[in-house]
């Protein structure tokens, strides 16, 4: 009834190549829309901004560029800490090397750098495949992190070692560092992923993103119907690691302000793929699910014994969120192996039938 | 129907006396980490704290007449637990303690903005010492400056150090890194050899390789940087490696009890530096364990108690208490605003005569902030491992401050620069 698909027609080619070709899918998501950028934003406290909104966003991107190059490529990385960092410190070095540049386009810039890091590590995919190149982009995560400790010059000498954010501002309005407020960094993170994710929702339904799959699915076949594997391949790891990078550069200038080498360490990149895997390999939606589940539910679940006048031990109600989130990673994998994404497709045919059901 | 609607009303009752809680209390939240990789040495810590601020409200009725509230908020070390504990205690909280460098790091720059004093004792960024620019952050009593010159002054006590080889073995990390400026300018002066051998996060456990290093620089004397399992990791290694024990000093945070029960006899001889003692027969003990223990509050234990790291978190408490009363007698009220806690925070005077009125005998030394001086610089003890607890091995130390004074107010001088615009109180005199 709420779903019914009855009598929506196509007449055209270009209707039926929507993006949304189903009526309500499009008003979902303009809700979901409206939500993200006008309602959250007048009704947020800072702690949802800074605990909630903003980091699960900068996940959901990061995950959407793991996902670019695992999911519909089909090459498994576990490189994805390392590259957020080569973002990162390209983002710094550029706005203090270039203290006059956009804040917003040195965010977008700083992808680029990564992209060219992830095509050098790339490059062993042509040979190896699966688990050995698993372990290839392990060498790029312990290697990349190793250089962000001991190459003094990526972090000005500072010597905490430290990268800090400055206070950047576009026409009189601070974007960055501690004098931004959470609403203008909130909306950054918003516009970019927003961005972001609308290429790749073109990309993976076009020629590229065809190729991908092609070569994710059967590699020798793909080669066989005449696809460059060489191109393909490399291409999803520039594009990858450019979404990485830039949810890398967001990471740490819109949210945290501060890092240092170890926060890029191997946890993060577990982290990603974690959300990957659990929203869905090869979808897009399933990795704003993932990061709902795996980065916003704990903050949620922390708040709860208070909100519920339950008096817990903070370290017990972290004992406790570990093991509650830790089975709902199980519990849904095990209702639905293919991730969050899979779950939803799943209930929205059978609303698409409701109530009246064959 | 009925049970939901009670539910609901006990649900607002609550809601309404928490909300009318917070009006008349200190809320003075802990970013505590009791999970986690550096558990072992947080929980002690943790339990110091809160126990000395439960026993005042136990006994005195909170400071001032206004209860204390010692929340905690569990971050696990981790920097982004950090953000979200800050972000959820920062609209009431009196202060901020963020118990990580890399929270410290985090959140150092929006405390201009905010105005919440943090409270960094023995830790942090060791320019914070320069209240005019780090109007906000206090690391009192002692900075890791005063930290390594304490640990030079000592050694040289043992013999000329010219030419002599000292490795400084410390975490890859901030908080490792912090000493070297200091370490570095007193090797010129005194002609010794400096080395440092970092440590990285994930060689904690397994240092064989700068032990091997070690064995054959040579060095003379070895000073340590380390935290949670690094300690551990190099105190057993030293005594495998038979290193004199002697000759191996650390900083506070590398004088953990637990680390040292690890080889007992064998780490007979290593040292540390320390701002705080552990004494069983002050006062302040005996309150505790009348208030606390004994109404069964404490989560702590006896074994625990009697250690290093313990007493350091009640001096720690005893310091913000100390800060809250002189707020509350400068503003003559008893409900203090974060910016009254940081003129008590910069006002606090720790004289002997106070210490023992506050039955913390022997357990600090006497020292005292200013608006420009946000550690007080209290000095220590070099405590020495018995073969089965810490003792003192040197009378009271002071650093010699005016020795790196220049490298704070320029170390400060570049943090406030890189951070423009940076406000500097220049209303502190001196």
């Amino acid at each position: 009834m709420l779903y019914r698909t009855a009598g929506q027609f196509k007449t055209s080619y270009a209707a039926d190549q929507a993006l949304f070709p189903v009526r309500q899918d499009a008003v979902l998501l303009a809700v979901i829309a409206a939500f993200a950028w006008v309602i959250f934003p007048l009704i947020a406290s800072e702690f949802t901004f800074q605990a909630i909104l903003i980091p699960v966003l900068i996940f959901s991107l990061a995950a959407l560029g793991l996902n670019i190059l695992t999911g519909f490529a089909g090459q498994l990385s576990l490189g994805t800490g390392a590259f957020m960092g080569v973002g990162a410190y390209a983002c710094y070095k550029m706005v203090t090397l270039m203290p006059w540049m956009n804040p917003i386009v040195a965010i977008l810039l700083s992808g680029v750098f990564s992209a060219g890091v992830g095509v050098v590590f790339g490059i062993p995919s042509l040979r190896i495949k699966g688990f050995y190149l698993a372990i290839a982009t392990l060498a790029a995560q312990f290697f990349l992190v190793w250089l962000f400790e001991k190459w003094a010059w990526l972090y000005n000498n500072n010597a905490s070692g430290a990268i800090q954010v400055p206070n950047l501002d576009i026409f009189g309005l601070y974007v960055t560092g501690p004098q931004a407020a959470s609403v203008t960094e909130y909306y950054i993170v918003l516009f970019v992923v927003s961005l972001l994710t609308y290429l790749c929702i073109n990309l993976t339904r076009g020629n590229l993103g065809r190729t991908w799959k092609a070569t994710r699915d059967m590699d020798i076949a793909a080669e066989l119907i005449g696809i460059n594997l060489m191109r393909s391949k490399l291409t999803a790891f520039a594009i990858s690691s450019y979404i990485v990078g830039v949810a890398g550069a967001l990471y740490v200038f819109a949210w945290k302000g501060a890092a240092e080498p170890n926060v890029f360490d191997i946890p993060l990149s577990f982290q990603v793929l974690f959300i990957a895997i659990i929203g869905g390999l090869g979808s897009i939606m399933g990795n704003f699910l993932g990061a709902i589940l795996i980065v916003g539910l704990p903050v949620v679940l922390n708040l709860l014994p208070a909100a519920l006048g339950i008096p817990l031990d903070s370290a017990m109600i972290e004992h406790l969120n570990i093991m509650i989130v830790g089975s709902l990673i199980v519990f849904f994998l095990i209702v639905e192996p293919h991730g969050l994404n899979a779950l939803w497709r799943l209930i929205r045919e059978k609303l698409i039938l409701w109530p009246f059901p064959h | 129907m009925k049970h939901f609607t009670k539910l609901a009303l006990a649900a607002i009752v609550a809601g309404v006396t928490a909300g009318a809680a917070v009006a008349q209390e200190h809320y003075v939240p802990n970013l505590s980490y009791r999970t986690g990789p550096f558990a072992a040495t947080g929980i002690p810590l943790m339990n110091g704290q809160a126990d000395y601020l439960n026993m005042l409200n136990a006994r005195d009725g909170g400071i001032g007449g206004v209860m204390v509230n010692p929340e905690e908020c569990e971050t696990g070390y981790s920097t982004e637990k950090g953000v979200e504990c800050y972000e959820k205690t920062k609209g009431a909280a009196l202060v901020t303690q963020p118990w990580s460098t890399g929270i410290t790091l985090q959140v150092l720059p929006k405390t201009n903005v905010d105005e919440i004093p943090i409270l960094a004792p023995g830790y942090g960024f060791s320019p914070m010492m320069d209240g005019k620019t780090f109007q906000w952050a206090f690391n009192t009593p002692a900075g890791y400056w005063d930290a390594a010159d304490m640990i030079i002054q000592y050694l040289e006590g043992q013999g000329d150090l010219n030419g002599k080889k000292i490795v400084h073995l410390h975490l890859d990390h901030p908080f490792g890194k912090e000493p070297l400026p200091v370490l570095e300018l007193l090797a010129e002066q005194k002609g010794f050899e400096l080395l440092p051998i970092p440590v990285g996060l994930k060689e904690m456990q397994n240092q064989s390789a700068q032990w091997l290093q070690i064995r054959r620089e040579r060095p003379d004397y070895v000073i340590m940087w380390g935290w949670g399992a690094m300690n551990a990791g190099a105190i057993t290694e030293a005594v495998k490696t038979k290193f004199p024990m002697e000759n191996f000093i650390g900083v506070w945070w590398a004088g953990h009890d637990a680390d040292l029960k690890l080889v007992g006899e064998d780490g007979k001889g290593y040292k540390s530096i320390s701002w705080s003692f552990p004494n069983a027969d002050a006062p302040v003990m005996a309150d505790i364990r009348k208030h606390v223990v004994d109404a069964g509050k404490s989560k702590s234990n006896e074994e625990e108690m009697a250690g290093v790291f313990y007493s350091r978190g009640i001096v720690i408490s005893a310091i913000l208490a100390e800060g809250i009363r002189a707020a509350q007698e400068e503003y003559g009220t008893a409900e203090i605003t974060p910016q009254q806690l940081r003129w008590g925070l910069e006002n606090i005077n720790m004289t002997e005569a106070r210490i023992s009125e506050l039955g913390l005998d022997g357990m600090v030394p006497p020292f005292a902030t200013s608006c420009a001086d946000h550690t007080g610089n209290s000095g220590g003890w070099m405590l020495e491992w018995d073969g089965s607890q810490f003792v003192k091995a040197s009378d009271h130390m002071t650093a010699n401050v005016d020795n790196y004074r220049d490298l704070v107010a320029e170390k400060a001088g570049e943090y406030a620069q890189a951070n423009a615009p940076w406000p500097v109180n220049e209303a502190c005199e001196g």
